[in-house]
């Protein structure tokens, strides 16, 4: 019989949000949906499995953006308001789903019940600190942990400067280290954008294998022999391993992924913009803004506005035979894959951890179905982490390159380097030049000076974020986007016109230092090409 | 600003976006009306550029809590003491060139004010042109091809097409005087595109059912539908006889 072995990485990336001048702000609360809909409830699953002794591998790469934010203390506290006000929410909402839809009750208490759990859990349980969950769990052997770019920046678009790639993994890695105690062997590529030469970045910095987009394989100059289905080393020996795009593609797919079926939560449904402005009111955004508030009741039911009320018990019928559906595909497929190619594959999938539990609802359900089904010893599907695999196989994994190549639209870099955003790169890239001739005319400065240049190094990365021109693309948030990148560029110019003139500005230096306080530890001198 | 999965809206719901978006007559529009009215302003935003990638259907809006971008202005976050508006170009001469695909590249450039003056003149009495030089080195041969695109003097960006694969391609901004002389004023950075394997050997993987299943059926959806990629599927459609 045959074993087949799935890899999956879950990515926790957010951009760094932090704005402690207002009592509240719509985008901070991407971090906190994400931490109460997917981070805690998946951590819950885990521990879960952990107590009943199922085994399981996962790979989880946590950027270094959000192990900033998630062991910032200010946003931690922000995050209990955000759960107390949704807790106070979910109270009224039994009392009215009671009285006037109680069609709706058994979901509104079953949101209630998670926020007081969330409760419990991030202030008991972690301290306010939900990465020492990770860390746990890493510890006992379930879970190989890795990070990704300083910023999640776009590598591809940056192979220009050098200097500038290095910083993004360097930094990234001594974040890691300082989180985690140790330097992660494994390196999730940002938008899985991957250029000819970056392994020797990733590799001077101990990484020893990183994952790609599916395409890259087919697209090499090498004939590749495996397609997906083998990781390969790159002539310099890091390991790369190809994401299995039609495995991904039975959950991630928002036209055909299993989050589609009719019975599963309807994710754009939402009681902040069903219910009435005096109900709702207080629980949205100021000014009379309407968002998500995390209370959704009907059922994806269709293409249709004529949508069902959510049934919780079809739904959990429907996760477990997607589970099933979703390991008997990879096991259908490796039988014939296995006698085609003499050896039993491996996939690789990569998913934003936010799909699970923020997007698809069900989603953390469903992981750990298909966590306990693997766990079976008769399961012909056995979950590894890459460093697993590379230790047991790695000597057999072909030489070979992978292609340039993404997981966005088009496969190469269209998404981050379009009529929207082609734009910033303009700004972006004369800023990174400047802070490499800062770097080199004001090598190894202390005191003010010090700070003043260690703080425009922050604003370069920051600008060099993935997500603002992703978010330019898709046109979600663009006006917060565009006003993000252009701040922190202009941010950067105060410090470049004021040293180049010898002069420290302290009043923006003491504010910016209070709002974008990510990478405590950074030495500008990072930036320095003669370093 | 965008719209999700806008079928799945109710009415109420759209009556909302559309009075945040100033249509008008959004209490008397029917549910119809309202999301044709909604995706003509929606499509109105898209540029030019933009609207020649392809845009994956698939593609999931990260980092959306809210279905409209609520703000009016840009000033609901406040800047910092001190800082300027970005320039809309840099005062020097230099140009750039961004891969972003195999067949389009991104160049951008400035010009000196100095530089202006020296090949223009103080009033731009002095005439002349410029262009984008763009020149290949093919990795096989190591042959070398140049040709050049006529730019204006106010234009700062370009997307570059690159004829074929496995070259290296450079491109110089470059001047011409009224009698026809040239001038190199800014050279960028080599960007390189390399050919797969099997563009040049449809035959083996046409001849061998196993090696077009362990290829391709990582990439293609259970309904059939390819990664999306233009030169991944061209090899499928030459290879499945269109099929794929």
């Amino acid at each position: 019989m045959s074993k087949k072995s799935v890899a999956f990485i879950l990515n926790l990336h957010l951009p760094y949000v932090r704005h402690l001048e207002y009592p509240r702000f719509l985008e901070e609360d991407w971090l906190y949906e994400s931490i109460s809909e997917s981070y805690l409830p998946m951590l819950r699953m885990l521990y879960k499995l952990r107590e009943e002794k199922v085994p399981y591998s996962l790979t989880i790469s946590i950027s270094p953006t959000i192990m900033c934010m998630l062991t910032d203390e200010a946003l931690q506290n922000r995050f209990n308001s955000y759960l107390e006000l949704n807790r106070e929410l979910g109270e009224k909402e039994i009392v009215r789903c009671a009285a006037e839809q109680p069609e709706f009750l058994e979901m509104a208490q079953f949101y209630l019940d998670q926020l007081k759990q969330n409760l419990t859990d991030f202030n008991d349980l972690y301290r306010g600190n939900i990465l020492e969950g990770f860390k746990s769990l890493e510890a006992s052997g379930h879970l190989e942990l890795i990070t990704t770019a300083a910023t999640h920046a776009f590598l591809p678009l940056y192979q220009e400067y050098p200097t500038a790639i290095n910083a993004q993994v360097e930094l990234a890695i001594q974040a890691f280290l300082t989180t985690f105690g140790h330097v992660p062997k494994g390196f999730w590529l940002p938008e899985c954008g991957y250029y000819p030469g970056l392994e020797e970045t990733l590799k001077s910095h101990g990484i020893t294998w990183f994952q790609v987009a599916s395409q890259s394989m087919l697209l090499s100059p090498d004939k590749v022999r495996y397609g997906d289905y083998r990781p390969i080393r790159c002539p310099n020996g890091v390991a790369a391993f190809p994401r299995d795009y039609q495995a991904t593609s039975l959950v991630w797919s928002n036209t055909s992924g299993y989050p589609c079926d009719r019975n599963y939560r309807e994710f754009y449904r939402d009681i902040g913009y069903d219910l009435p402005m005096e109900y709702i009111g207080e629980y949205i955004h100021e000014p009379e803004v309407r968002v998500f508030t995390g209370f959704k009741y009907w059922a994806i039911t269709g293409n249709t506005d004529q949508k069902h009320p959510y049934d919780r018990s079809a739904a959990q019928k429907k996760i477990v035979e997607h589970a099933h559906n979703f390991l008997f595909n990879l096991k259908r497929k490796g039988d014939v894959l296995s006698a085609s190619m003499g050896k039993d594959p491996l996939y690789t999938l990569g998913f934003d951890a936010e799909l699970f539990g923020h997007w698809w609802f069900e989603g953390v359900d469903w992981l750990e179905q298909v966590l306990v089904l693997s766990g079976r010893e008769e399961e012909e599907v056995t979950l590894v982490t890459p460093s697993s695999f590379m230790a047991k196989e790695g000597e057999t994994f072909q030489v070979a390159r992978p292609a340039f190549s993404s997981w966005g639209a088009g496969g190469y870099s269209s998404v981050w380097l379009d009529g929207s955003n082609a734009w910033t790169y303009r700004h972006i890239h004369k800023a990174i030049e400047r802070m490499e001739e800062l770097a080199v005319r004001f090598s190894d400065q202390i005191s003010l000076k010090q700070r003043f240049l260690n703080q425009a190094a922050r604003e370069v990365l920051l600008a060099m974020a993935s997500d603002w021109p992703f978010i330019l693309y898709n046109k979600t948030s663009s006006e917060y986007a565009q006003k993000r990148l252009t701040d922190h560029l202009r941010n950067f110019n105060v410090v470049y016109g004021n040293m180049c003139k010898n002069a420290v500005n302290t009043e923006w230096l003491v504010k910016a230092e209070k709002r974008d306080i990510l990478f405590p530890d950074i030495d500008y001198n990072i930036f320095n090409p003669e370093r | 600003m965008i719209l999700i999965n806008i079928d799945s809206l109710s009415t109420t719901e759209l009556q909302y976006i559309a009075q945040q978006e100033g249509l008008e007559n959004w209490q008397t529009l029917d549910r119809e009306k309202l999301i044709d009215e909604l995706e003509e302003a929606y499509g109105e935003q898209d540029d030019d550029i933009s609207s020649s990638a392809t845009k994956n259907k698939a593609n999931r809006k990260r980092f959306c809590n809210a279905l409209t971008d609520f703000r009016g202005n840009m000033q609901n976050v406040q800047g910092l003491p001190g800082v300027e508006d970005l320039p809309d170009v840099y005062a020097e001469t230099a140009i750039h060139l961004l891969l972003r695909d195999p067949v389009w590249a991104y160049a951008y450039w400035s010009l000196s004010p100095g530089t202006k003056i020296q090949v223009f003149g103080e009033d731009g009495q002095l005439g002349g042109s410029l262009f984008l030089r763009v020149s290949s080195t093919s990795f096989l041969t190591n042959e070398e091809k140049t040709f050049d695109i006529a730019v204006g003097v106010d234009d700062t960006q370009w997307n570059v097409n690159l004829p074929e694969m496995g070259h290296s391609y450079r491109v110089a901004l470059c001047y011409k005087n009224k009698k026809g002389l040239e001038m190199s004023l800014a050279e960028s950075t080599e960007v390189s595109t390399y050919p797969s394997y099997w563009t040049d050997h449809y035959n083996e993987m046409a001849m061998d059912p196993n090696l077009f299943n362990i290829h391709f059926s990582s990439l293609v959806t259970k309904e059939g539908e390819i990664v999306d990629n233009a030169v991944l599927q061209e090899i499928a459609q030459t290879l499945s006889g269109g099929v794929l």
